[in-house]
This record gives C-alpha cells, structure tokens and sequence, in this order.
C-alpha cells in the first residue's frame, strides 16, 4: 500500500513533538521529517546501464557503465568486470581516467553538432544552381568552375555563417560533387581521412568502405601523426607489437624514455606502480619532471632532442663491457639466432679505406637457388665457408618451406655455426668510414675493422660482418688496429664522455645504468624493458633516436621475451581483429583494390608547404656519400612514387578512367596490357605523376571527408598552410615562399593556388576546429550512442561500444551516415544514368606480397633517367584495373559481398579460406532479399551486424579462423604453431558475448606474441619461441639496413643525429617588441584532454585555467618579463598562438610546450601579427619530411599503410615567445 | 475612499499574500527555501555588511514592536513618560537603524559591483535588497524627521491601527494625520510583504534556534 505523502507543512509539526534524550542529554532522538534523504537516493537511481567506452583518440577501451535516467545518460562509472591476468599478477581493472569519466557531460553541451549545416553562402548557391541546371552534376560544376562563385564561398570558411540544412538535401550535395569529381579529375580526389581504426573500429570502416567502394583513396594517420616509429619497420618489418601494459609487470628493469605514462596512460600505470612494488627499477629520462619521472629511482634530464646520443653511449658501454671486455653467453646465443649481427656484408675499398655497402648475398657467392639476391649469407665456423640460413626474406617467397629459423643451411639442410665476427679468420685489419652527424659540421669517423678478402665472380670482395660494423659504429675499443684505445673518458663517439656534451647527463650515469639494464638482463632472462614514448619519437630523427634505443635492447636479448624489449605506447594502434575489419574497411568483399595513400606525403603537397623548404636536404646527407641526390624534400617524394616505394594519389595528371579509355582504344585488352601501356605513356612523359605537378588544378584532390578526427586545428601540422593553399581562407602564414629551394622534379608555378578543396565534409559530433572550417557538417553520434568495437595493444581484449541512448537530434552513427550517402550516391548515378566505369588504379609496391622482392640489392634505378625499364609491379608502382558501378554503391555498402568466400583471406603473407565462416554469417546476420548485386548476401545493413562480421571473419576473435591462419603459416616455416590457437578452436566471439564481459583475443600469427594460457602479450615471443623470422630482409631483427638511401643519409646503422637548426624567421621578421626569448617549440600530451576527453569540455577546462597555455621555465620568463598567467605570443615563420604563460621550474630552460589539441574556439585573443585570433598550437609548426621513410620495394622496407612513409613530424622548430602587448579579444 | 482602500482594505489583502504565500512556498518549494548564502564567493564585505544588517534589524524590529504593538497605556502604567520613550525610541532606535541601513548599504553595493557575486545573483535578490534598501531609508528618514520632541507621536495613530487591523477592526481615520514619511514607509513595508514569500527573506523563519539546546549526537527516527 502507497503511503499517503504528508505535506511539508504539516510534517513540520513534528518539531513539536517530545525529543527523546539518552545518555544524559549526550544523545537525542528525533521523529524530524526524512524524505530529503530520498532526494540523495534518487541522485543515484537509474533505469538503464550499458557497458561502452571512449574513442576520441584512445583506445583504452576502459570498460565504462553508462547509466540511463529518463532516457538521458546522467553519468559513468567503472565496470570492473575485465578478464583476469590470471594468478601471482595485479588485475587490469581499476580502468578509466578522469577525462573519460566526464564525458557524458559533452553529449548534451553547447558544443554537439545536433543537425547538418552547410555554409550560407554555399547552400544558396546549389539552390540557385539547382534551379537553373536539370542535371545535379552540371549544377554542381557551375559552383566549382566558377572561380567567383567557388571563391566566395571558400573564402568563407572558418567564419561561420552556418545554417540548418535537411539531411536529404545535403547528401545530394556530396553526392554531386563526389560523382563531378568522379567524371572529371577522376575517383582518386575523393579523399578520406579519419585516424585510428582501433578506437572504434566500425565507424572508421563505414567511411573507409564508402571510399574504397566510390574508388576514393584513404590517408594513412599514424605516420602523419609521426606517432609511427619508422625504426620498427627497418628493424623487424613489423608496424609496431608492443607488450600489454600489465606485462610491465614482468619486468626486472624498466626505463620510461620520453614517455609520461601516468599522463598518456593513465588507465595502466598502477602497473608501473605494482611493478616497483614487486622490485623493478625504474630508469625515467625525460627533460622535464615528467609525472612518470616520480616512479623513478633516477631520473636523467636530458637535453631535449638528444636521446641518440645517449642511447649510442649506453650500447658503447654495453658492447665494451659485455661483448668484448667478455663475451655474455647469453647475449652472443641470441645475437647468432635473432639478429641480424652475423650476417656477412661486404665493403667498397677506395684510397686505401673502406666503406661498408650491401649485404653479400647466395648471388655474390655463387649458389643457384630461386630469389639468390634475397638471400643473405653467414659464414659458418664449422665448414669454415659461407652458408646461407633458413628464414631470408629470399625463402620467404620461394615455396621450399624453409621461412623458419632454424641455424640450418637451406640447401644442404646442415646445422651451421654462424661467426659473430670475421676477427680470427681476418685477412686485414682495415679502416672503415662511419659517418659522422654533428651541428658543427658532419665528419668522417675512421675505425678499425677486421676484413676478410675474398675472390667471388672473379672481383676481389672485401668482407665483414655486421657484428664487427657495428663494434666499429659505436667506437668500442677491441685492441685492434692502430689507433690508441678508446675509453670512456675519451670525448670520441660514441663514449659516455662524448654524449655528455650533447645531453648534459654525466657520464657515470650512463655507464651505472646501461650495466645495470645489461646485468638485470642477465639476471633475470633478458627481463629489461624500455617504454618510449612521444618524447623522443615526434622529431625528424626519431627513426636514428629509435634505432640506438631499440639496439640496447636487442643488446641485452631483451626482445621476444615477457617482461622486456621495447614498449613503444604512441598511437596506440592494435586493431586485433584485423582481417574482418580490412574486409569491411577496404571493402575487398567486393572490389579489392583499395587506394591506401600515405597522410603525410599527401598533406605536404595538398597543403603546399613543399614549396617553403628552406633547409637543403643536402645538408643533412652522410658526409661519406658524395651529396644527397637531390637538394629538396618533394624530389625524393617524386621518386618514390615513380619508383612504386609510395602509393600517390590523386596518381596522375588525368582521371583514371580516361586513361583507361586510352589504353582501351590503343589495343589493350588485360591488365597487364594497360600496364605496359601505362608504363610507356609514362616513359614517353606523355603521361605524369599528379604529383610532379601538385599546384596545377587537374591534380588537385577536391573532396575531403573527414570522420573521428580534428584535423583542422588539432592533427593539421602546418595550420596556416591548410588554411590558405587546402582551403584558401584568412590565415596567419607569416613568410612567402619567394626564396625557398625550388625543386628538380616538380613544376613550380610562381602562383600557388589558394583554395584547392571543393568541399571538406566534416562528421562529428562536435563543433571544434574541422566542423568550423568545414563546407558541410554532419552530426555524429557519439560513443554512447551506436556499436562499435574498441581495441588496443595497451591489452588484450576487445571491447564493445552500446547505445545507451539512441543518436539524439537528427545525429547519425558514422555508419548509419555512410549508408545514407552511399545511397544518395546510388540514387544519383541512377538519376543521371551514370554507365560502369573501368579506372587505371596504381598501388605502391607492398610489404608482405612478392612485390617487396621487387628492386634487389636496395640499389635504385629510375627508370625515368633511363636506368631501367619501366615495369608495372617492378620498377614502378603495379598498375591493375578496377570496375565500379555506382548505381550499385548501396548495395554493396549494406552487404558483405562474395569475394570473402571466393578468394582466400590473410594478413602478412598469409592466406586462408573463411568460405565456411561466410556461409555462417549468412544464417546469423541475415541475407539480402531485394533484387540487386548484393541478393543472398549477408546483410551489414547496420553497424552490430559489420560488427558480428568482423568478429567471425578474424582470426583474432574465431579460433577456428586462427587454426587454418597458424596452419597457413605452418605451411610457410615448416614448424609447428597451430598449437598456440588450438586451445581456444571452438571459440567464436560475439557482440553479446564481448557485451556480458570484454574478451581476451585468440593468438593469432598476425600479431607476434601468445596469448595461449593466459599468457600476457608480448611482441616478437612467437619469434623467438617458435622460430617465426621477422619480416625481414635477413629474416632476423635487424641492426644493419643496406639500401642504397639510407646509406645517401648514412643510417645503415644507428647512429646520432642532432635536432635541425631551425631559425624563426628567414627574413620579414617582424619588429622586436619588448623583450623577446628563442624556445624550442614542443606540442606534447596535455593532461586534461587527449586521449580520452577534449580540451573544450568544461570538466576538464575548470581543471587547469580554463584556455590555451604555454609552459616555460621560470628563468627564461624571468628573463622576458613574462609574468605567470600573462598572455604571450609565440611566433615564427609558419604562424602565431597565443596563450597565457604557465610558469614552472619542471621546465627546463630553453623549451617551450605547448599541449596539443587546445581548441581554438575556447578564449584565444586577437594578435597584431596576423590581425585574426592568435591561432591553435599548430601555427607555428610545420612537417619535415624524410626521405629515408620513403624507401620502398625492398624487404621490410616496403610500403604498408602506416606501416612505413614518412612521418608529420613537428618537434625541430623554435619560436620567438614574447609578452602580448594587448588582449583583444576582437569582439567589437 | 482612497484611505479606506489604503490602510483598511490593502493590510489584509498584504496579510493573505504574505501568509499565504509562505505556506504554498513551503509546499511546493523546499528545496528553494533558502538563504542563498553567497558567503563562498565573497566574505569580507559580507561579514561587515550582514552584521551590522542583521544586528541593527533585529533591534530595529524590536523597536517596532515596543512603539506599535505595546499601547501607550502600557508606558504610561510604567511610569515612563512621553518625552523619556521619546528619548528611549531615538537614542535607540536611530543608532540601530544607521547600523542596519549602513549594512544594507554595504549588501546592496557587493551584490551589485562585486563581480562574482553579480554574475550568480538572481533578479529577485536584487530587488529584495532594494526595497529593504528603501524601507530601511524611509524609516530612518522619518525618524530622523521626528526628531523634535514635540514631533508627531505614532503611538497614537500608527500603533492603535495596526492593533486594530490585528483584532480585525481596521479604522483607516487614524492613519489621517500621519505624515507622509511614515505613510511612504508603510506603503513600502507592503510591497516587501507581499514579495516575502517568493524571495529569500524566507528564511526569516527558518532560525536554526534548535542548535542551542540540542544534543551532541542526533538520531531521526524512522518515519
């Protein structure tokens, strides 16, 4: 029975009634009212909860309940539900940070895009042009043709002027444009951009496949993020496997190396924590009091930029010590079997000293076996002679099962004993050149080295091993030759003497903590571990930095084993169930040529800072090498295109499809003819590479989507590039490029072009940077709203997105938003009765297929200097013809098409068939009953069902699918693995079963540790454990990389290089102002936004001064006149932000940070510099791109999509901080 | 008439807003019932000013009661004549009076320039400072006006009719000769009464008084 509700007034009679007292009046009892009590209970009352997580930028997938009050998501909280670790370990949860936890707050907040909107000026436009043009697309090209139309409403953007706009209306317009473009420039400048898979895997793969299908190339985002490491492709030909976070917990020894884990990590650093608990030491190396620098036994602030430095004095002091000083047994055993150290390479002799070159080769030595310039050779101490092992990147691909590791001949089957070092069986003791990198001018090292002469094709060649180079590289004292001996206190490269003068570290520091990291490594089974982060990988030699990091723990036979090796958390990409996700992403179900561009060569042309190079890249080439063959960045860029290292797109200087036309009409009737014709028309110039001429409009991209990413404003380095060439709006560029370098390959157009984009379409659910430059916005649901998968490498599992509401306003999930365009587009090609097309479409030469066989010995022949013959797959990209239909678009967007059963499945150079699990999909999700392409296919028409799919078509998420990946791969090394997946065979996850509880992933050979047993991931154990190779030249990790660029740049072996000099201003500096300082500008993670919240969000604004800031030492401020929450500019050549000063001595002197991702939207002030609002933290940057990141056709160094490419890095730049003279806010 | 509506009619329409709309405010709103203290975004200005105020009132009210509800006859009784509660009402109540109106004054500037303070105040704390900004002026002022010894004596004319209206015998004649002073501050009071209710001066009876007799430990029962 319902009480009767007494009201308030009468209730309050009860003050009135007796008072009981006890205890002597201590105590009383009351019969006051209570039903304000209620009020708290109802605070935490709720009708539903449903397990999601975040995505902005993290792919933590911390476990979250969202709980549902009167259909509004009033709050999260922690699940905590995660599978164990197993025993004698901590668990995973505690999961979530404090950013996360507040996002509920966002859904409803000022800032949700809550309906489309177009630009004013646009809309009235297409309305206009509707009206007068029967045809959408002839009204769409009397926009975009117009240059006084198209101007007016380019110019416009970045200035509001929004409007509400029905989504029907809207698709239409895409939908006009897309297929213009299409017809006209050709599919390929449709481009997509949107980072991360991992973080919400679906929603990336909606547009991913929308691409893929309309033939619109996808950019790659974690080298354009420069949080790919390209060391880790050199070394192992792997993108990046890293240990889970709870893996710390194995470890003996731990250096955190610029990287702020607590910060960046902050859901698995208690695993930080508990592993000092359990007695590992932590090493912390940051130049700043880092928060990871507080779990620290020592801390070494080190000069910023320098780490190689100290990492080349660490690996002196460990080979001295370990290696020669005496030989580690357990050092040397792993040496002989995973890396690449005995491998043999042979050396140049000129005037008397020798420079070391390629690798000797089954080739040089004169053995007749299929792929003979693949494969590497040792000499073996039991035949006294060369053998040539198992595992080469040449057996890989030659069918003779003998892709393992074992230390066998692979012809004559005998065990070999491979020679670390030729010392002993030396005919010489000779000099050998190492470049040297230094600021104040580079030089020529001579070392001493033992060679073996030997007479092979009848040529006098000079050999050594890799193992003795690299003795030699790090200046290690081995009492050979005739130079006096080296020590430690001698300042010559690379002792602990030298690197003090670059990292301010003192030198018995260095040499206490590389014994240390090599002892525990001995102790405890090579249990030492180096977490390197952003710190140390966002500079333009972070690949040299990395390499000499990652040496130290090859040194020590760290890698491949539980608790050790390297732990690289930047980017966090580990998208665990990868092959379903590529079938749907790539949309290989249907088409399968997708055109996977890297971001950052395609953001340095569209956005024309190829055109401000001021620093001949001449400068920076080995001093061993005659020159650099070109003096400008984009040559380099040109060649690696040409040459097939690079995918390019838009490719060339006509539309794909008129090409085809062409081809057709001279006779070609395969693919391989169109090739050939391809080829020649390019030989013959009178075909180019859109890329030899970025600047003319034929080569311009024109649409631009961009989905799950800030690119305008957080991601766009360079930011006042894009503004004024990608999007031709007001921008603060403060230089011209009046005299900067002109390039060889490439035409220069004295007018670069303003505006190249037709329209950049933005889907978010928030109004920030992109959304506010965009033409069109279209509202996104967010991570409570839709399904979705999350995974990550920081652990094992995969983890569910739910709606816990349904998409509020007329927002729609990327995938829901992706359907609806594909059918506009569908229902356009219909109303203008759009033929099939056939597209020449060029892809780059890749790593994992035959194709990284392509251009042998690292030797580069272009084929346009008449070095060799231009062929298609060879010598130049591969070409293949691909045909759409874009009335069918829809239809093969909602269905997951036939191929998944009719062609094999793989990843890595694996293939397998999954026509059962394709049957199996059509029962559980449905088939596609309506008449089209598409009939008795499973239907994907909703995100939950592309999410199913994925889970059953990955070997990862099926254990049946990872049997037939390790028995394909079995078939491959000739060893035993499937045991690894067998355990877990009848598995098959589901989203229900992900939904009841996240669940760990089955192992599986496309990632390279072992789950099995409950085991913690750890990269490369599978390598070492089962004798996989590395996907590598040699087969094994690699400390040596022969190709002919790298040795231009002098980087066949780590080494150190320092920060590039950069100066603010070349001229048209701007007047000195008061007093002024010079910083190194540096953009790391801030603490109250990214990864898992955004710097705009209330919650997390009220937490550190509400508004952008710049961090500096408290001295160098001093010295400016700089007071703490003064607001100050910094400023060079590229651009202008402004912000307030945030003052602290846990800065050292002579940097600057600036957090990245601080939304311009949220208080910026006007400057006098640019008389616009003072910027975002990407003003003053710009991207400096690396020609050795280029490389390509070769090994491991072959193009994977961000896998290899050059990186968007930002971190070698100064700014010129002042105080701002005036706030102007320029509200007036 | 105009009289007749004035002092006759419009007491007992103020009484029935006034109590009537502290009982559907308690009702209906317990969670508004407040004092909305703002003592978190400012104290110094507030400790000066909301002493004095609060101190000064209470004996200003004080005042109120011994001239208007306690009759003449009273003093009289007493042996206390006109000229000593004359001297009592002003050597008294002018002092309290300064103090309560200089606190009010130093409230109403820190509600209106203190910046903080401004941007979270609501309309109707803003007019309630106002009008007892205005009220407390006009009191003052008329006494100030009344000084004079042989000044108008209230206690004749304002006293019995407000005792009347109590006793439910409103006689509106005796408020004829009233000077306007203290006409204008009644026609005041009036307003403040009527917007009592909907503003924060509710708290006028939520007094903790409890707090001073009651225990260390307090149980509630169970309803």
């Amino acid at each position: 029975m319902k009480k009767k509700k007494r009201s308030p007034l009468f209730r309050r009679l009860n003050y009135f009634s007796p008072i009981e007292h006890h205890s002597n009046k201590h105590s009383q009892t009351t019969r006051e009212d209570r039903d304000w009590e209620n009020v708290y209970r109802n605070r935490w009352q709720y009708d539903k909860v449903v397990r999601s997580t975040h995505g902005v930028n993290c792919t933590g997938s911390c476990s979250w309940n969202i709980y549902v009050k009167n259909g509004i998501v009033t709050w999260e909280g922690q699940n905590l539900n995660y599978p164990s670790t197993g025993p004698d370990m901590p668990d995973f949860e505690p999961r979530g940070c404090p950013r996360g936890a507040s996002f509920s707050w966002y859904i409803y907040s000022p800032l949700r895009v809550k309906y489309p909107y177009v630009r004013g000026v646009l809309i009235n436009l297409w309305r206009e042009a509707l009206q007068t043009h029967q045809n959408p697309l002839e009204a769409w090209k009397s926009i975009v043709e117009n240059p006084e139309k198209a101007k007016s409403y380019k110019q416009a953007r970045g200035k509001g002027g929004f409007v509400r706009a029905e989504w029907p209306e809207v698709l239409k317009l895409i939908s006009a444009s897309l297929l213009y473009t299409v017809m006209k420039y050709g599919p390929d400048r449709n481009v997509g951009f949107s980072p991360i898979p991992a973080m919400s895997m679906i929603s990336h793969a909606s547009g991913s496949r929308f691409m893929s299908l309309i033939g619109g190339p996808m950019l790659s985002f974690y080298d354009w993020y420069a949080d790919l490491p390209p060391a880790s492709p050199q070394i192992w030909g792997d993108q990046t496997d890293v240990p889970e976070s709870s893996d710390w917990y194995n470890s003996g020894y731990i250096i955190t190396w610029g990287s702020n884990v607590p910060l960046t990590r902050t859901p698995d650093a208690h695993f930080l924590a508990e592993a000092r608990y359990k007695g590992a030491k932590v090493i912390s190396i940051s130049p700043d009091f880092a928060e990871s620098s507080k779990f620290a036994d020592d801390w070494l602030s080190i000069r910023q930029g320098t780490d190689g430095a100290l990492a080349m004095a660490m690996g002196h002091v460990i080979l001295q010590e370990f290696y020669v000083n005496q030989e580690t047994e357990r050092f040397i055993e792993y040496a002989k079997q995973y890396t690449d150290f005995p491998f043999l390479v042979t050396l140049s002799k000129e005037n008397g000293v020798y420079t070391a070159g390629r690798f000797l080769h089954a080739k040089d030595i004169g053995r007749k076996t299929k792929h003979d310039q693949w494969k590497p050779a040792v000499w073996d101490e039991q035949t006294s002679s060369f053998a040539i092992p198992q595992g080469t990147m040449g057996s890989r691909w030659d069918g003779q099962q003998k892709w393992n590791l074992h230390m066998i001949d692979e012809e004559t089957g005998e065990p070999i004993e491979p020679r670390l070092s030729v010392l002993g069986i030396e005919d010489e003791i000779g000099t050998v050149r190492i470049p040297y990198f230094s600021n104040d001018g580079n030089k020529v090292l001579e070392r001493d080295l033992p060679i073996k002469k030997m007479n092979l094709n009848g040529e006098e060649t000079y050999i050594t091993t890799v193992f003795d180079l690299i003795l030699a590289n790090y200046g290690v004292n081995r009492g050979i030759g005739e130079r006096s001996a080296v020590s430690y206190d001698d300042p010559e490269p690379f002792t602990p003497a030298w690197q003090e003068q670059m990292t301010g570290i003192k030198k018995e520091a260095v040499v206490k903590i590389a014994r240390e990291f090599a002892q525990n490594a001995i102790d405890t089974d090579g249990r030492s571990m180096i977490i390197v982060g952003a710190g140390i990988n966002h500079w333009f030699n972070s690949d040299t930095i990395y390499r000499a990091v990652l040496n130290l723990v090859l040194l020590v036979g760290a890698q491949g084993v539980n608790g050790g090796g390297w732990a690289h958390y930047v980017g966090q990409e580990k998208l665990r169930p990868a092959e379903g996700w590529q079938t749907i992403a790539t949309a290989k179900d249907w088409e399968g040529v997708p055109k996977l561009q890297n971001g950052t060569s395609f953001f340095y042309f569209a956005t024309d800072q190829w055109r401000y190079e001021d620093q001949p890249i001449s400068d920076l080439a080995s001093p061993i090498a005659a020159s650099s063959r070109y003096k400008h960045h984009a040559d380099y860029n040109v060649l690696a295109a040409r040459l097939g290292w690079l995918p390019s797109y838009p490719t060339f200087n006509q539309n794909g499809i008129d090409l085809y036309k062409e081809a057709e009409k001279a006779g070609a009737a395969t693919p391989e003819d169109v090739g050939a014709y391809v080829a020649s028309q390019l030989q013959e110039k009178k075909l180019k590479f859109a890329i030899e001429d970025p600047d003319n409009e034929v080569n311009f991209p024109r649409n631009l989507f961009v989905w799950r990413a800030n690119l305008i404003s957080s991601s766009g380095k360079g930011h006042e590039y894009f503004l004024k060439h990608l999007l031709g709006t007001t921008n603060g560029l403060m230089n011209d490029d009046s005299d900067s370098i002109r390039p060889e390959e490439i035409k220069w157009r004295e007018q670069a072009p303003e505006g190249k984009l037709d329209l950049l379409i933005n889907l978010d659910f928030r109004m920030a940077g992109t959304a506010l430059y965009s033409d069109i916005v279209l509202p996104a649901a967010t991570w409570y709203e839709k399904h979705d998968l999350s995974s990550t490498d920081m652990h094992p599992f995969i983890h569910p997105f739910a709606p816990a509401i349904s998409a509020p306003w007329e927002s729609k999930s990327d995938w829901d938003i992706f359907k609806a365009l594909s059918k506009a587009v569908s229902d356009l090609a219909e109303e203008v009765d759009m033929e099939p097309v056939k597209e020449v479409v060029a892809t780059p030469l890749l790593h994992d297929t035959m194709q990284e066989l392509a251009q042998p010995f690292g030797k580069i022949n272009d084929w346009s200097k008449g070095e060799c013959e231009a062929i298609p797959g060879k010598t130049m990209p591969n070409i293949q013809v691909v045909e759409r239909d874009y009335k069918h678009i829809f239809h093969k967007m909602t269905a997951l098409g036939p191929n998944v059963a009719l062609k094999p499945s793989g990843t890595k150079g694996m293939s397998w068939s999954i026509a059962d699990e394709y049957e199996s999909l059509k029962q559980r999700l449905g088939e596609i009953t309506s008449d089209s392409v598409a009939k008795g296919c499973p239907n994907i028409s909703e995100a939950k069902q592309a999410a199913e799919a994925i889970l059953t078509l990955s070997s990862t998420s099926n254990g049946k699918v990872a049997v037939k990946a390790w028995e394909s791969l079995e078939n491959i090394t000739n060893l035993k693995l499937k045991d690894l997946a067998e355990e877990r065979e009848e598995e098959c996850f589901t989203f229900e079963q992900i939904t009841a509880q996240p669940k760990t992933v089955i192992t599986s050979p496309a990632f390279t540790g072992s789950e099995k047993g409950g085991r913690r991931y750890s990269p490369f154990t599978t390598n070492v454990e089962k004798l996989i190779p590395w996907r590598t030249l040699t087969g094994r990790q690699s400390y040596y990389v022969d190709h002919e660029l790298m040795m231009e740049f002098g980087e066949t072996m780590a080494t150190f290089k320092p920060i590039l000099q950069h100066r603010p201003f070349l001229s048209k500096r701007p007047d000195q102002e008061g007093k002024e300082i010079v910083l190194n500008y540096l953009t790391p993670h801030n603490k109250w936004s990214v990864h898992s919240m955004y710097f705009d969000s209330l919650p997390m604004l009220t937490l550190f001064r509400g508004g952008p800031t710049v961090w500096m030492n408290k001295d160098d401020a001093e010295d400016t006149d700089i007071k703490d929450n003064d607001w100050i500019e910094c400023f060079n050549r590229n651009g202008v932000v402004v912000a307030r000063a945030v003052l602290s001595h846990r800065i050292p002197k002579g940097m600057a940070f600036m957090h990245h991702a601080q939304d311009r939207h949220i208080n910026v002030p006007g400057t006098k510099l640019t008389n616009n609002r003072g910027g975002t933290h990407n003003s003053p940057t710009r991207i400096h791109v690396k020609p050795t990141q280029m490389i390509g056709g070769y090994a491991q160094l072959s193009y994977g999509f961000n896998y290899y490419g050059p990186t968007g890095n930002q971190r070698d730049l100064n700014v010129v901080i002042r105080k701002l003279k005036e706030v102007d806010w320029l509200e007036d | 008439m105009s009289g007749q509506i004035l002092w006759g009619i419009m007491p007992y329409i103020v009484l029935t807003i006034f109590i009537g709309g502290h009982i559907y405010r308690y009702q209906h709103d317990q969670f508004g019932w407040t004092a909305k203290s703002s003592e978190l975004l400012e104290k110094k200005k507030l400790a000066a000013g909301s002493t004095l105020f609060h101190w000064g009132l209470l004996c200003v009210v004080g005042g109120h009661v011994m001239g208007i509800l306690i009759p003449e006859g009273v003093y009289a009784s007493l042996g206390i004549s006109e000229h000593m509660y004359h001297k009592m009402a002003i050597g008294a109540g002018l002092p309290a009076g300064i103090a309560a109106c200089t606190g009010l004054v130093i409230l109403t500037y820190r509600r209106l320039f203190d910046k903080r303070i401004r941007k979270t105040s609501s309309p109707s704390d803003i007019l309630t400072l106002l009008l007892l900004l205005f009220m407390m002026l006009s009191g003052v002022a008329a006494t100030f006006l009344n000084i004079d010894s042989k000044g108008f004596d209230y206690r004749t004319t304002v006293g019995p009719w407000f005792r009347e209206i109590v006793l439910f015998r409103p006689d509106a004649s005796l408020m004829e000769s009233v000077p306007l002073w203290f006409k204008f501050h009644i026609v005041i009071g009036y307003v403040v009464f009527i917007l009592w209710p909907f503003t924060r001066l509710v708290h006028v009876f939520s007094l903790p008084l409890k707090y001073l007799t009651r225990s260390y430990v307090v149980y509630r029962k169970r309803s």
